[in-house]
C-alpha cells in the first residue's frame, strides 16, 4: 500500500480529491465567516466535530459503546466555567483544566466498563450521564442549578481576546485540526492497531499480548477528555450555560453525527457533525420536531446507511471506479 | 405518615418492578435491551386518557383496550423493525440504538399528538382519599399497587402453567432446542416484546392519575426501571420486583428524609455502584462476557 511520494507532484496527483474537497470547504468556510450567524454554525460544527471524534475513537474504533458523552461535554464545561469565573484562571488554561477532570472522570468510569458487555455498557454510560444531569441541576450552590450560569469569560491568548464567533472560528478551527492529527496518529499507531484489535476480538487480542482492559480505558479516557474539551469550548463560545444543554438527547445527537458521518473514518466525524448541524439549524423553525429528526437520522442509518455518509461516498467511488475500469477492458 | 410512605414505596415499586419485568422478559427472550420501555408507559398513559377522559369509555375498558394495543405496538417493533435489524447483519449496539429512535419517535410523536403539556387524568373513584388506620390515602394509588400485583401474579401464573408460557420459557433457554420440538420461536420473541410493552402501557394508565399524563414521564420511569432489573440480576422476572421495590423505598425515604433534590442522583450512583462490585444482581444473572 505504501508509496513513496518524493516529487510534490505525486503528492498532488495521489491526494487530488482530499485537496480539491478541502479548497472548496474553505471557500464555503470563508463565505460563511462573513456573517455572524453562519460563522455560529461554523464554530458549533468544531465543537461537535471534536467531541464526536471522541466518540468514534471509542465507538468505532474500540467496539465500546457511550450513551453518555453529554456527561462528559458538561464536566469539560461547567469545570472551566467554574475555574474561570470563581477563581479568575484564564479561560484557555481552564479549558485545558475542564477536559483534564472529563478525562478522570472517563478513567473513573472506564474501570468498570471495561468489563461489561454492550448491554451494561450502555446502561451503566446512561446512568452516568443521568448522574451528573442530575447533580448539575441539584447543585445549586455550585452550578446555580436549572437557571444555568451567564457572563462566562471569552478566551484570550497573547493578549488577543476571540469575542465574536467569527474570531472564535480560527481558535477551534486549530483545535479540530490538533485534534483530527491527533486521531490518524493515533489510529495508524501500536495503540490505534490495538484498539482496532480489541474491537474485532478481544479474546484473540488478549491471546496476542494485548491488555485488552488497558486499552478499553484508554480508549475511553480519550474519549472524555475530547467529549470534556468540546463541551468546554461550547461554554466560553456561547457564554450561558445550563443543565438543558446536558440532557441525554445531547448524547444521542453525538451518537446521531457519528453513525451519519460514519463510524472508523477519519472524515467521518466531521462530515457528520457538520451535516447534522447544518439541518438541525436549518430546521430552527420546527424545533419542537427536532429529536423526530435524530430519530429519523439513526433510523435511515441502521437501515440504509451502514456506514454512514463516507461508506456510501466510497461505495459510489469504488462503483465509478469498476465502471471505468471495465470501459478500458473493453476497449482494450 | 411512615404507612402513607411505605405505600407510597411500594406503588413506586410495583411500578418499577412490572416496568423492569419487561426489561428482563426481553433480555431473556431474545438477548436485547429495548430502552424504549418507559416510552411505552407513555404511550399507554396517554391512550388511557383518551379512551378514558375523552372517548368515555369505563375505566376497566380503557385499560383492556391499551393493553391490547400496547401489545400490538411491542409485537411490531420486535416483528419488524428490530428482526429485520438483526436480519442485515447489525450488532447488538445498533438495536440499542433503534430502541433509542423509537423512544424519541413515540415522545415526540406524542407531543404532535397530545400537546407539550401536562394533561390532568380525571379521578377514577370519584373519592378523593380513602381511610386505612387512620390514614388519607389516595385511592390511585392503592389501584397502581394492585394493578401492579395483579399483574405480576398473572404473568407469573402465563410463565409457569400455561402452554405458550412455558414454550417462551423453552425458547429463552435454548432457541435451537425449542425450534426442533416445534416451538415457533419467532413468535414468542415478539411475544416477549409485546408482553413487556403490555405491562408498560397497562401500568401507564394507572399512574397518570397519580403523577399527570406528559411526554417525558416515562423516561425517568424507564431508567429507574432498568436500574430495578439491574440490581434484581438482569433477565430475572423476579429479581426486577425486587430490585424495583428497593427503589421505590430508597427514593420515598431518601426524599422523605433527607433529601429530594438528589434521590434521582442516589438511585443512579447505586446502580452504577451495583453495576460495579455486584455486576450479576441480586439473583446472580450472568452477564459478564
Amino acid at each position: 500500500m505504501q508509496t513513496l511520494n518524493t516529487t510534490p507532484g505525486g503528492f498532488l496527483k495521489k491526494n487530488r480529491y482530499t485537496l480539491i474537497v478541502l479548497l472548496i470547504l474553505a471557500c464555503v468556510a470563508a463565505w460563511m465567516l462573513q456573517e455572524r450567524y453562519l460563522s455560529m454554525i461554523l464554530d458549533y460544527i468544531c465543537i461537535y466535530t471534536i467531541a464526536v471524534t471522541g466518540l468514534d475513537i471509542l465507538f468505532g474504533y474500540t467496539g465500546q459503546v457511550s450513551f453518555g458523552q453529554a456527561g462528559f461535554y458538561a464536566i469539560g464545561a461547567y469545570t472551566s466555567t467554574l475555574l474561570s469565573i470563581n477563581l479568575g484562571i484564564p479561560p484557555i488554561l481552564s479549558i485545558l483544566l475542564g477536559a483534564a477532570l472529563a478525562l478522570l472522570f472517563g478513567i473513573l468510569i472506564a474501570f468498570p466498563a471495561s468489563r461489561l458487555v454492550k448491554h451494561f455498557l450502555s446502561l451503566l454510560t446512561i446512568a452516568f450521564g443521568q448522574m451528573v444531569y442530575t447533580y448539575i441541576v441539584g447543585a445549586a450552590w455550585l452550578t446555580r442549578g436549572p437557571s444555568g450560569i451567564t457572563g462566562i469569560p471569552k478566551v484570550s491568548l497573547f493578549g488577543y481576546t476571540f469575542k465574536g464567533y467569527q474570531s472564535y472560528f480560527w481558535l477551534v478551527l486549530v483545535a479540530v485540526v490538533l485534534v483530527l492529527l491527533m486521531k490518524r496518529n493515533i489510529i495508524n499507531s501500536r495503540v490505534g492497531r490495538a484498539f482496532i484489535a480489541v474491537r474485532e476480538n478481544p479474546h484473540a487480542a488478549a491471546g496476542m499480548g494485548i491488555n485488552v482492559a488497558k486499552y478499553k480505558i484508554m480508549a475511553f479516557g480519550i474519549s472524555a477528555f475530547l467529549a470534556g474539551l468540546a463541551g468546554a469550548f461550547y461554554a466560553h463560545m456561547v457564554g450561558f450555560i445550563s443543565p438543558d444543554t446536558f440532557t441525554s438527547t445531547q448524547s444521542n445527537m453525538f451518537m446521531t453525527m457519528l453513525l451519519f458521518g460514519g463510524i472508523a473514518t477519519i472524515s467521518g466525524s466531521l462530515i457528520g457533525a457538520a451535516i447534522i448541524t447544518v439541518i438541525t439549524e436549518l430546521l430552527q423553525s420546527f424545533a419542537s420536531a427536532q429529536t423526530l429528526v435524530y430519530a429519523g437520522f439513526i433510523l435511515v442509518v441502521l437501515f440504509f446507511l451502514p456506514n454512514g455518509v463516507v461508506g456510501m461516498w466510497d461505495k459510489a467511488r469504488a462503483m465509478f471506479l469498476k465502471k471505468r475500469l471495465g470501459k478500458k477492458e473493453v476497449a482494450s | 405518615m411512615l404507612l402513607t410512605l411505605v405505600i407510597g414505596a411500594l406503588m413506586l415499586g410495583s411500578i418499577y418492578g412490572l416496568v423492569g419485568m419487561g426489561y428482563g422478559l426481553i433480555y431473556k427472550a431474545s438477548g436485547l435491551m429495548s430502552l424504549a420501555q418507559g416510552d411505552m408507559l407513555m404511550i399507554g398513559a396517554f391512550l388511557g386518557l383518551t379512551f378514558y377522559k375523552i372517548l368515555g369509555l369505563p375505566f376497566i375498558v380503557s385499560l383492556l383496550l391499551v393493553m391490547v394495543i400496547m401489545f400490538a405496538l411491542g409485537m411490531f417493533i420486535e416483528r419488524v423493525l428490530v428482526t429485520s435489524l438483526l436480519a442485515k447483519g447489525a450488532q447488538t449496539v445498533y438495536v440499542i440504538l433503534c430502541t433509542i429512535a423509537i423512544s424519541m419517535l413515540l415522545q415526540n410523536g406524542a407531543m404532535f399528538a397530545w400537546g407539550s403539556n401536562v394533561m390532568q387524568f380525571p379521578s377514577i373513584f370519584g373519592v378523593s382519599s380513602v381511610n386505612i388506620l387512620g390514614y388519607e390515602i389516595l385511592p390511585e394509588r392503592l389501584l397502581a399497587l394492585g394493578v401492579g400485583i395483579v399483574c405480576m401474579l398473572a404473568l407469573h401464573f402465563f410463565m409457569q402453567k400455561s402452554k405458550f408460557g412455558t414454550s417462551m420459557r423453552a425458547a429463552a433457554q435454548d432457541e435451537m432446542a425449542a425450534s426442533t420440538l416445534g416451538i415457533n420461536v419467532p413468535r414468542t420473541k415478539g411475544a416477549a416484546w409485546g408482553i413487556a410493552s403490555m405491562l408498560a402501557g397497562s401500568i401507564g394508565v394507572v399512574v397518570g392519575p397519580i403523577f399527570g399524563v406528559y411526554t417525558a414521564m416515562g423516561s425517568l420511569i424507564g431508567q429507574k426501571a432498568f436500574a430495578s432489573a439491574v440490581v434484581g440480576g438482569y433477565g430475572n422476572m423476579y429479581g426486577a420486583i425486587v430490585g424495583g421495590i428497593f427503589f421505590g423505598f430508597v427514593e420515598t425515604f431518601v426524599s422523605a428524609y433527607v433529601t429530594s433534590l438528589y434521590k434521582d442522583f442516589i438511585s443512579f450512583a447505586i446502580l452504577i455502584i451495583v453495576m460495579i462490585f455486584m455486576p450479576t444482581g441480586l439473583f446472580k444473572e450472568q452477564v459478564m462476557e
